[in-house]
């Protein structure tokens, strides 16, 4: 479904990504891990454009990512979720949700409405929908920002760090909300320090090193390795913070 | 949005092209300034004057109709050179560089060069003349003591009243000035020297190579001379009383705001004042809004590339250079040769000027909203458009709205840099009437009260507004 070959990005004469090859299937849920400053974030924003490549191809359903048409479907079909949330703060939490598919025409106002009112639902927040984003807390934020991503119906979902900003307390209601979603047959590429979460969650884990994929498997397969090379270090490290 | 912005718009090339229909070829424009009695001065909401009965002669023997505009002394010559105004009429002396420029007629006066100086001055007479000396700027007196007497302190007023007022708070130790109006200002200190510096003639000027109306105004002024009709004039306006009274504040008020419907000069100015802060600062929004828009569009896409660069160019000039500067340059430069209303000019100049500093405060305020809120909308596949329209812009707002109300109210207090191309703003009203009252003290103070007050109210309306975004925010 999604494939990247020798995907390179230079900031000036720094490089960041050295040449990334990777396939995600159907289906997939790839948890992405790795020290920072290892590129995992630049490499999901290369995914959808948010940063340009310096080299190296892009695949989506064999059409690669190129010029600005494609770049348009692209991003319909590519749902992100950021680290510190980005709702909208001038809109109100049904408005951050319904704009984009509205605006772009996947849907009209009367379906956008109902369909915004079953997500929030599902999510147990259908009482926030007239609330601006700065009245809810950062566990609210990032729920409704998965669902502003999920009323596109993407193909693909990227999740950059989605419980790095969070309180601890309000860890549990984003993964299970990601859990319910992996569940449900979305195919989804997540970076993340909750190592735990990755390791229950995951299909597949990338370790990412120094603007490479150094080791890449199903989390058994990886755990197997784990005691003869410094995943372990880095993982055990991870989980001791 | 869009629809309002059109009738904007097509307001402001409504209102530019009826300023432009003020074309008359019927008419004789006098260019003078008129802060020189009795030569030129107002009454009665009029400019009167010996040059004026002169000019209004020649303009009935041309069978046109006269227009008379003021402006300061100093831009006269560039008026006539440019064919802005036909006629030059404000005591102007002969000298060989002036002729250079443009044709004088014969001389219907001749002035005198006199010394002013306090009652208890040392100096007695040209020869004791030491020290600082006060002439107004472009006069005769300031071109020849800057060429013969080097050994003084010269300094230059826009005004001869700005130089009696340096005399009398002793700032400077003499004015030299012309006798007629120097007689009319006399008070009990200040005494003119009986002897003259030197003496001069007046000629009016046209532009160069214009004999046909060189030689109707020769023929007219030797006529008023031979029938004895220029010595009747002159002394109309020279006898002419200005109300005394006693000084106290009252009389004060009476003589700068009422005597004479003087008001009105505090009105017109008012008025212009303002049309040309509002005018400026629609048309800075406009132009603003269209720059930050693509400098952004730029930035952010990396698109544009030109029209970036004609952008930056343009912020760069405009904020790089005085405003009086530009004022000047598209007064006399790019409407050269169009009679076009001069409150028109000084709104397109103060505009294009403000929408440099309007393009900034919008740029800034679009750069001010997190670089998240940018990304999350890129990342829904919402374009530029949308992405400003419904997320930067809004969220901008709250930033942008309090920087351009304190844009509008510096542009208020900018206007007045107005009066230097002849436009009836505020402080030129002040001028007049400072020019009529030989009072330059309160006029000065009760314009500066008026600013104080629009500014005041304008600066409260600003941080209401703040308060309201502020507490939407919360």
């Amino acid at each position: 479904m999604l494939k990247i070959k020798d995907l390179k990005k230079d900031f000036g004469e720094k490089k960041v990504l050295k040449g990334i090859n990777l396939t995600v299937n159907k289906g997939d849920v790839l948890g992405i891990i790795g020290p920072s400053g290892c590129g995992k974030s630049t490499l999901l924003r290369c995914i959808n454009y948010l940063e340009k490549p310096t080299s190296g191809m892009i695949i989506l359903d064999n059409k690669e990512i190129t010029n600005k048409d494609n770049l348009a479907n692209l991003r319909k079909k590519v749902g992100m979720v950021f680290q510190h949330f980005n709702l909208f703060e001038n809109l109100k939490v049904i408005d951050n949700i319904i704009l984009a598919p509205v605006k772009l025409g996947l849907l009209n106002k009367k379906e956008a409405l109902i369909k915004a009112d079953e997500l929030l639902k599902k999510i147990g927040l259908e009482d926030k929908k007239d609330y601006y984003p700065r009245q809810l807390s950062g566990g609210q934020k990032q729920r409704i920002a998965i669902v502003r991503a999920l009323i596109m119906n993407p193909e693909l979902m990227l999740f950059d760090e989605p419980t790095s900003a969070l309180d601890p307390e309000m860890i549990g209601e984003v993964t299970s909300l990601m859990r319910q979603i992996a569940k449900e047959g979305m195919t989804m590429i997540v970076i993340s320090h909750e190592t735990n979460f990755i390791k229950n969650f995951a299909t597949r884990i990338a370790l990412m090193e120094d603007g490479q994929i150094t080791l890449e498997g199903t989390p058994k397969e990886l755990l197997g390795k784990l005691k003869k090379n410094k995943v372990k270090d880095f993982l055990s490290k991870v989980e001791n913070i | 949005m869009k629809k309002r912005l059109k009738y904007i718009i097509l307001l402001i090339l409504i209102f530019l092209l009826t300023g432009c229909s003020h074309e008359n070829h019927g008419s004789l424009t006098v260019v003078t300034e008129a802060g020189f009695a009795p030569y030129e001065y107002y009454s009665g909401g009029k400019i009167v004057g010996i040059d004026i009965d002169i000019a209004s002669e020649i303009a009935k023997r041309l069978n046109k109709r006269l227009i008379i505009k003021d402006v300061a002394f100093d831009s006269i010559i560039n008026e006539i050179k440019t064919g802005k105004s036909d006629l030059g009429a404000a005591g102007i002396s002969y000298n060989p560089e002036r002729a250079l420029e443009v044709d004088f007629t014969v001389n219907y006066a001749v002035s005198r060069q006199v010394i002013l100086v306090k009652e208890n001055s040392l100096i007695t007479s040209s020869k004791t003349l030491d020290g600082k000396v006060a002439v107004q700027l472009g006069s005769v007196a300031d071109t020849y003591l800057t060429e013969n007497r080097p050994d003084l302190t010269i300094v230059r007023e826009k005004k001869f009243l700005a130089a009696i007022e340096d005399l009398k708070d002793n700032k400077v130790d003499a004015v030299v000035m012309d006798e007629l109006p120097a007689k009319k200002l006399i008070s009990k200190d200040i005494k003119i020297l009986p002897e003259e510096i030197m003496s001069d003639s007046y000629g009016m000027i046209v532009k160069k190579g214009n004999e046909e109306l060189l030689n109707v105004c020769n023929e007219v002024i030797n006529e008023l001379i031979q029938t004895g009709k220029m010595d009747e004039i002159i002394l109309k306006h020279t006898l002419l009383k200005e109300n005394k009274g006693e000084n106290n504040i009252f009389n004060k008020f009476y003589k700068t705001v009422i005597y004479d419907g003087r008001y009105k000069f505090i009105f017109e100015g008012l008025k212009n004042t303002i049309l040309m802060s509002v005018g400026a600062v629609i048309i800075g929004i406009i132009i603003g809004t269209i720059i930050a828009i693509i400098r952004n569009y730029h930035d952010e896409t990396g698109k544009l590339k030109f029209f970036n660069l004609i952008a930056k160019t343009y912020v760069t000039i405009i904020r790089g250079t005085p405003s009086i500067l530009q004022l000047m340059i598209i007064y006399y430069l790019i409407f050269k040769t169009s009679s076009i209303n001069i409150v028109i000019v000084g709104i397109l100049s103060f505009g294009i000027n403000s929408g440099a500093y309007v393009a900034e405060i919008i740029r800034a305020g679009l750069n001010s909203v997190a670089r998240g809120q940018v990304e999350a909308g890129y990342a829904l596949g919402l374009n530029y458009r949308r992405v400003i329209s419904y997320i930067v812009f809004p969220q901008a707002v709250k930033n942008i709205l309090p920087a351009l109300g304190n844009e509008f109210i510096t542009l208020v207090k900018e206007t007045a840099v107005g009066a230097y191309i002849g436009i009836l703003e505020l402080t030129k009203a002040s001028d007049i009437i400072a020019s009529r009252t030989y009072d330059y003290f309160f006029p000065l103070i009760l314009i500066a009260l008026i600013y104080l007050t629009i500014t005041y109210i304008l600066s409260k309306l600003v941080d209401k507004m703040e308060k309201r975004l502020n507490n939407a925010k919360n």
